[in-house]
């Protein structure tokens, strides 16, 4: 009993030591700790941050159909869509989206139904904000420019999409599509008015333009990216050529091709120039934040 | 390479940052009111009222001292607890407040003192106030003796030392467990009270083991006195109760002798300290110096072997039962957080709580000062004389002479002694410390009745044995006392 008593105290201390041994061992690792603000790990591409909607990589228009089936599927709730059938194409056609981050528990289901690959879960995790009311996302800022869409098109290995066919109806249709997304679509087509020179777009431009004008509330720099959406979807139309459209945009110089490149090209300038900054650095942020970590590593 | 090197190296820079700044304000605020005032009091007509003052303040400058050192002190102890525990766990610790979180414990200490002081309802609010006082007050007066020893008996602080020194720091340590019964009581509180409750039972049970091995350190002693104990240990580590009680004293200096009666220092000190080879290499004198320390020959040099070996378990006892009795990890059950939500301070906020944990870390200090000045030789050089003599140190000390003579001489700045065994101390008990963290970091929390049994059923009975052993092994052997 003693000498087994003397053993165990024995065995004892060389547990105690091999522990202390390791402890202090420890600390010539290096510590795990990220110092967060200043760097920011790595994320997995799927990654199940902020819900976006995406845009085709190439063209740079809108995929969602407006089909509802990320709104029927949503747990919370928390999707809301407007859409209205288009009189001319009959087609659903997109008016607003909105998304209450405050609501949503980032099950990721939505972007499993969607058929278009349109609404995906982003990066970003950084959305703290001040009210509640700010945490409901609407399309403008729940679109991702085209860059960021590349970006996820390609971290998340998914197909790109194929450009959506050309309407068949050149004509009045895009004029009278124009006019019910009123608001939203006028005031880049005004921009955009002077770059297409006299294309029957112009004129339905100028012909929603009044009824924009008359709305005081809204400013430029709201509508730049929805926008994107329903003048894409008539553009192409116009010149009827579209294998020219799903090309790269400087690679042709064809006339569909630069209004396309026009059109992408505003919603970046807009935001820097208008109030709306906040935002488009914010959009940017997972990006830059993957970049420094690819340095990192 | 070493991976983590930027983080030690941050420590270590907090750590120098630290120190300057705990011992720079004790050292200029003790030498200005213990030697500049009174010189300039002195200096002009010598009347009964100046010196008299002057007197008074000389006699003041220790509790001065102490209390200029321990708010900064403890300042600094959570830091390094808090900095060293994140280097064990791989993390990185606190590190925003200040360059490197430099000033984090600084800033905490300035929240706690604005906070909020609550007394819950119910609660016996003399006591409630009493207890953080009664906590901490000894933590003061219990470390005065201890000034003595570890500034090398520097004349200020001579009237501090006791003949009974040790005596008395042991019965003041005890006197925190009644704050802690009462703070537990009176704050009207299930969790405070099982926590006053179980330190009470605590401090009871450890404090045997505790008060054994100290004893038996004075036994080999001879002494209870702490500035003589701490003398007896001066010349190098082999001089230090940790190596057997003055056991290899002898050894010491024989060596010495033999290394006087050699003019020419042929043979390194790596050779000559290994016992085996020297008498075959020094044959008159080295031995008659050994036969005169060791006089039973091999029953002296097996009575050393086993003093050494019972001195090694005394400082192990005597860091668990001091470990128990400042309920550090792994005897933290009075405050253990995640069972008694932090136990006989639950109820406590403001500077009530800021007291309790000042005296929480001043206690960890005063601890690890008792077993460096008991163990570890207090202020003395590890280096054995022999050694050091033949260290190339003489230009370099000269050169320092020279450039500090007018603050020695003239100013009475520096005490060269007390500098000296001051350095030491600082480097012996922040080791100390260091172990306590990293104790901490390593262990995990005592079961309350495997606290009792490891108490009662093997420490005590250890502590006991050693004491046994230490009286009749310290017989066979010239040792210290």
């Amino acid at each position: 009993m003693g000498s087994n008593l003397i053993g165990r105290a024995f065995e004892s201390f060389k547990r105690i030591g091999e522990g202390l041994r390791t402890v202090l061992m420890h600390s010539f690792r290096e510590p795990i700790t990220k110092t967060y603000p200043d760097t920011v790990s790595q994320i997995a591409p799927h990654f199940r941050g902020r819900l976006a909607l995406s845009v085709n990589p190439d063209t740079g228009e809108h995929l969602c159909i407006s089909c509802r089936q990320c709104e029927r599927v949503c747990p919370d709730k928390c999707i809301e869509i407007t859409a209205h059938k288009s009189p001319e194409t009959n087609k659903l056609e997109l008016i607003d989206f909105k998304i209450d981050h405050g609501l949503c528990m980032f099950c990721g289901l939505c972007t499993e139904v969607c058929p278009t690959t349109c609404i995906i879960n982003t990066n970003d995790f950084e959305m703290a904000d001040y009210t509640r009311e700010s945490l409901v996302y609407d399309l403008r800022r729940l679109t991702l420019t085209q860059e960021e869409s590349a970006f996820y098109f390609e971290a998340k290995d998914m197909p790109k999409p194929k450009p959506k066919p050309p309407k068949p109806a050149p004509g009045a249709a895009p004029a009278a599509g124009a006019a019910p997304a009123g608001a939203k679509a006028a005031p880049v087509g005004a921009k955009a008015a002077p770059a297409e020179g006299a294309k029957p777009a112009a004129a339905a431009a100028d012909a929603a333009k009044p009824a924009e004008s008359a709305k005081p509330a809204a400013a430029p720099a709201e509508a730049a990216k929805p926008a994107a959406a329903p003048l894409e979807a008539t553009k192409p139309a116009e010149d009827a050529k579209p294998a020219e459209a799903a090309a790269k945009p400087q690679d042709s110089s064809t006339e569909p091709a630069k209004t396309v490149g026009d059109t992408t090209a505003k919603p970046e300038e807009k935001p820097t120039a208008s109030p709306e900054v906040k935002e488009a650095e914010k959009e940017k942020a997972p990006e830059q934040g993957a970049d420094a970590d690819k340095k990192e590593g | 390479m070493i991976p983590n090197a930027p983080e030690i190296g941050k420590l270590l820079f907090i750590i120098c940052f630290w120190i300057c700044a705990i011992f720079l304000p004790v050292w200029l605020v003790s030498w200005a009111v213990g030697v500049l005032l009174p010189m300039l009091l002195e200096q002009g007509s010598p009347s009964m009222a100046m010196t008299a003052t002057a007197e008074t303040l000389r006699a003041l400058t220790p509790i001065i001292s102490v209390m200029v050192f321990i708010p900064i002190n403890a300042m600094f102890m959570v830091l390094y607890e808090r900095r060293a525990l994140a280097l064990f766990t791989v993390r990185l610790g606190p590190n925003r407040v200040g360059p490197d979180g430099l000033l984090q414990t600084a800033a905490d200490a300035v929240k706690l003192l604005f906070k909020e002081d609550i007394t819950p309802r119910g609660a016996d609010a003399f006591m409630f106030t009493l207890a953080p006082i009664i906590f901490f007050a000894p933590s003061i007066f219990g470390a005065l003796p201890l000034l003595a020893a570890i500034t090398n008996n520097h004349s200020l602080y001579q009237i501090t030392n006791l003949p009974t020194g040790i005596f008395y720091i042991l019965a003041a340590a005890s006197l925190p467990v009644v704050a802690l019964v009462m703070a537990g009581w009176s704050s009207n509180n299930k969790y405070s009270l099982v926590g006053g409750l179980r330190a009470a039972a605590q401090a009871i049970s450890y404090e045997i083991p505790l008060v054994l091995s100290l004893v038996t350190v004075c036994l080999m002693a001879g002494s209870l006195d702490v500035v003589k104990i701490a003398q007896q240990q001066d010349g190098g580590i082999l001089n230090w109760n940790i190596a057997g009680g003055g056991a290899l004293r002898g050894l010491d200096k024989a060596i010495q002798t033999k290394l006087g009666v050699e003019t020419t220092p042929l043979i390194t000190p790596q050779q000559s300290s290994d016992p085996t080879e020297t008498p075959v290499a020094a044959p008159t004198t080295f031995e008659e110096v050994i036969h005169q320390y060791y006089p039973f020959e091999f029953l002296s040099y097996i009575s050393a072997g086993v003093l050494i070996f019972c001195s090694f378990i005394l400082l192990g006892l005597y860091l668990t039962g001091a470990c128990a009795e400042i309920n550090r990890i792994p005897f933290d059950l009075p405050e253990a957080e995640s069972e008694l939500v932090s136990g006989y301070n639950t109820e406590y906020s403001g500077i009530k709580f800021a007291i309790f944990f000042l005296a929480e870390f001043t206690n960890l200090f005063i601890v690890s000062s008792i077993a460096t000045v008991m163990f570890l030789g207090g202020g003395d050089n590890p280096i054995p004389q022999w050694l050091l003599n033949k260290m190339p140190l003489e230009p370099i000390q000269k050169s320092l002479g020279a450039i500090l003579s007018p603050f020695i001489n003239g100013l009475h700045l520096i005490d060269p002694d007390t500098f000296w065994a001051a350095f030491w101390v600082i480097f012996k008990v922040y080791t100390f410390v260091f172990i306590a963290i990293l104790i901490r970091g390593t262990l995990p929390r005592f079961r309350i009745d495997q606290l009792m049994d490891f108490g009662w059923k093997r420490l005590v009975p250890l502590s006991l044995i050693a004491f046994l052993v230490v009286v009749f092994a310290r017989v066979l052997v010239v040792c210290h006392g």
